[in-house]
């Protein structure tokens, strides 16, 4: 029966159901009619918005504030107390004097822009002894005698520059805006004495002789009208001096002071170098086994709401698949293949998430409302009623008696099902819907996803707040795996605009691998028998693709539908996955087909996984 | 005085080289945090650039850190501010630094002073008489200067082979050298030049764009 037209796999004895098929309305589940190995891409507009951290914003409006001198008048006040008893401390050499010259004209005031470097340098002065307090008087001068003629101006500025130099050798010769503040605020200390024409001399009474002397020579200087350049002897001596003392003279050394970020580990950079740069690029032609391309079976699921934030499909470790059509819950039995309706919601509402309890009895339906059902499913009744949540619940996932549902609110419940006040605890973390959540097998750990591009952990005793919060997603995550062999080993899948596939130590919170698919990541699922995980494909590849870990080697990629595949759900074997695509089929594939004989990864068994049982009803599936 | 045409195509000129120069500076911060192990290799992700595959940080924080030097960094190039930038791997053990990337920049102002507005004619006049030989290349095309980079961080990456292997416990610090007179943020503050002790140095390539020169010499301690 199953040659190419295996993709309408029609069985003889199923022929009574499917005589409805052709008049009218599709049957839900049923073998579907529709050719599904076609390859057309169908553009499947990304639902899911993107948030993106603004995070660049506060460090933006912490440079924009950081120029904070900009007033000569700051300088004007700090200066004189830091500058002006050091010089009255300084003798006067030979140097200082030679350089003294021309008085300071307006123009070099006015061109005042002082910066924090010129208090940060005062340090360097101390330790100059070559220095003269001629350049007070010009700053004096300068500013108390305004009308100068503009060529004078231009010299003069030129021997205060000189003059600067001189009393900080580490600085440069050039003049520069910052050099004016000194003499301004020199210039403000003579004031401030009361003497404004005259020079530092008068500053204070305890100055020394040479001061005084000093002072002298460039008032008559000054008075002379002399504009005579630094002489060249200045300039090479202040350079000889600089390269003495290994000193730039017109530079300063800036360090970004924010210590940087710490690095997650230690890092090896022998392994480093045997990287391989891209790991996830490696063809196919490395795949180590066969995988069955073709699907098993092709059901038809019409109605399915095509919302990639939804989780419909889900399949029970009593082998039977539940999915949530519209407003309906069908579930249908892999052994004997019967589908029956399991439940109807209110016309104005629709089913948003559907799963299985851990031991397939029971059936937990999330509705648009918020309500919480839960239903017998050999009974047929509805057991209750959950409610709490005021916006669709998009998610859920057991713990033995347990049951988290996430909703488009953000927030995660936990109920406990057998008691009537059945809500334990309220997980705070997401800010925008919650489309992923998956426990971990021993119950301890819960992974929650988010269209706020969060990735979740959450420690099962601590709900108050969140293990690890991660961030490096840039879409929402709907899909959450743990791995079966490694249990603190997390797989999580972005949404279209991340595409990475990450792996997460949830012990230590580490990212410890990571995968571009290239598309919109749907949904992961490890495999039980092999180191492999397969993950299922929006825009624009709507493929499966299988990944062997830790290597990260693509095994193979199928083709899977017409358009993207939203859910996917595992056998309870571990053999089968199920695949729902907004093309409004379902799939069964046999990609983790296993050798006869062959056991799990894991070693104990995992509570979710039946019994030999289980195992051998599941490879059947009709 | 140049007329004012000139030196507004100058400034433009200058504007552009500074981006590209800046760009130029994040690509080889992320290189270097790379290709040193400063970060876990998993936290970079491979981006065509220059024709290469280059590796930048997915590290939020990193990337926060990287941005707000780089910006800054573009601020004082437009200016023409500074003249070294210096990466310094430091181990976290010893507080020493093992290894130094220094980047040169060399600005050419061939059309008119760099507007610095109080520096008097007679300094300027000196000053370029030290520090810019190579005022006079002549303008390149953009293809070129990709190429230049292109063959740089090749280079980069290919000196892994000589340096030393660093213990994997680092972390860098990054300085400038500006001219004294620059505007400073709160998060940059005077230092050091961390020089490493007992140090080899190799100079590497150099590229320029019209307005900039970068030479890269690497320091590094010498295995005792």
């Amino acid at each position: 029966m199953a040659t190419a037209s295996v993709l309408t796999p029609i069985k003889s004895r199923r022929d009574g159901i499917f005589s409805t098929r052709l008049a009218g309305g599709r049957m839900p589940l049923t073998p579907s009619p529709k050719t599904p190995r076609t390859q057309l891409m169908q553009e499947v507009g990304p639902t899911e918005s993107i948030h993106n951290g603004n995070l660049m914003a506060r460090f933006s409006r912490s440079v924009s504030k950081t120029n904070v001198r900009d007033s000569p008048k700051s300088n004007i006040a700090s200066r004189p107390a830091r500058d002006s008893p050091r010089r009255l401390d300084q003798t006067i050499s030979e140097f200082a004097l030679t350089g003294t010259g021309p008085r300071p004209s307006t123009a070099t005031s006015a061109k005042n822009t002082p910066s924090r470097a010129r208090n940060a340098r005062s340090g360097s002065v101390a330790r100059t002894p070559k220095r003269s307090q001629s350049n007070i008087n010009y700053k004096a001068a300068d500013r108390f005698i305004p009308n100068r003629t503009a060529s004078d101006g231009i010299t003069s500025s030129g021997a205060a520059v000189k003059l600067d130099n001189e009393q900080t050798p580490g600085r440069r010769p050039k003049s520069s805006a910052s050099e004016g503040t000194a003499t301004l605020a020199a210039s403000v200390s003579v004031f401030d004495m009361g003497r404004p024409q005259t020079s530092s001399s008068d500053l204070t009474s305890t100055l020394s002789l040479e001061g005084l002397n000093l002072n002298d020579n460039n008032e008559d200087e000054d008075y002379d009208g002399a504009k005579n350049k630094p002489s060249p002897n200045t300039t090479a001596y202040q350079q000889s001096v600089a390269e003495a003392c290994g000193v730039s003279i017109k530079q300063r050394i800036l360090a970004f002071k924010p210590a940087p970020p710490e690095s997650s580990r230690p890092i090896d950079l022998r392994s480093q170098y045997n990287r391989p740069l891209k790991p996830a690029s490696a063809s196919a032609s490395q795949f180590r086994r066969r995988v069955l391309t073709a699907p098993e079976r092709v059901l038809d699921a019409p109605g399915l709401v095509d919302d990639y934030y939804l989780n419909l499909l889900d399949w029970s470790s009593g082998n039977q698949v539940a999915i949530g059509l519209e407003r309906s819950v069908y579930v249908w039995s892999a052994e004997s293949g019967t589908v029956s309706s399991l439940l109807e919601c209110p016309t104005d509402t629709y089913i948003a998430s559907v799963k299985w309890s851990g031991d397939g009895a029971y059936v937990a339906a999330g509705l648009g409302s918020g309500e919480v059902q839960i239903w017998d499913v050999e009974e047929g009744t509805k057991l209750r009623s959950m409610y709490g949540h005021d916006t669709r619940v998009s998610v859920m996932g057991w713990n033995k008696h347990l049951l988290s549902t996430g909703a488009r609110s953000g927030v995660v419940f936990n109920h406990d099902v057998r008691i009537a006040q059945h809500k334990t605890a309220e997980l705070h973390s997401h800010t925008s819907e919650v489309c992923g959540l998956e426990w971990r097998s021993d119950g301890a750990q819960l992974a929650t996803g988010g269209n706020d591009n969060l990735v979740t952990i959450w420690d099962a005793r601590h709900t108050a707040a969140p293990k690890f919060q991660k961030t490096n997603h840039r879409a929402a995550i709907k899909a959450l795996a743990w791995c079966p062999w490694q249990t603190n080993l997390l797989a999580t899948g972005g949404g279209s605009h991340d595409r990475n596939i990450h792996f997460w130590n949830t012990t230590s919170g580490a990212r410890v691998n990571s995968i571009d698919t290239g598309s919109q990541v749907t949904s992961l699922r490890w495999s039980l028998a092999y180191k492999e995980l397969v993950s299922s494909s929006g825009f624009p590849d709507n493929s499966l693709s299988i990944w062997s870990y830790p290597t990260l080697v693509k095994n193979i990629e199928i083709p899977a539908h017409e358009s993207r595949v939203l859910h996917s759900a595992l056998s309870p074997d571990g053999q089968m996955l199920a695949t729902a695509a907004a093309d409004e089929s379902l799939k069964f594939w046999k990609i983790f087909e296993r050798k006869p004989g062959q056991a799990n990864l894991m070693a104990g068994g995992v509570a979710s996984v039946g019994g030999k049982e289980s195992l051998t009803k599941a490879t059947t599936i009709r | 005085m140049p007329p004012a045409t000139e030196s507004e195509i100058h400034k433009l000129q200058i504007k552009g080289s500074a981006k590209l120069v800046t760009e130029f500076f994040n690509y080889g911060l992320n290189t270097i945090l790379y290709q040193r192990g400063v970060y876990p290799p998993e936290d970079f992700s491979a981006v065509k650039k220059y024709g290469l595959t280059m590796m930048t940080s997915l590290d939020d924080q990193v990337k926060a850190y990287l941005k707000k030097i780089t910006s800054q960094l573009q601020k004082w190039l437009l200016k023409s501010k500074i003249s070294k930038l210096v990466v310094v791997i430091t181990s976290k053990e010893t507080g020493e630094h093992v290894e130094r990337w220094q980047f040169d920049v060399n600005i050419f102002n061939n059309n008119s002073p760099v507007p610095k507005s109080s520096s008097g004619a007679t300094s300027a006049a000196t000053d370029k008489e030290n520090s810019d030989p190579t005022a006079a290349a002549a303008e390149k095309s953009d293809a070129e200067i990709q190429s230049d980079i292109q063959s740089l961080f090749r280079q980069i990456t290919a000196s892994v082979t000589f340096l030393p292997v660093l213990d994997g416990n680092c972390t860098f610090n990054v300085l400038v050298y500006a001219d004294a007179d620059s505007e400073v943020p709160l998060e940059w503050g005077d230092s050091d030049a961390k020089e490493v002790k007992n140090a080899e140095k190799v100079m590497l390539r150099s590229f320029s764009t019209n307005s900039h020169r970068i030479d890269t010499v690497v320091s590094y301690r010498l295995a005792e």
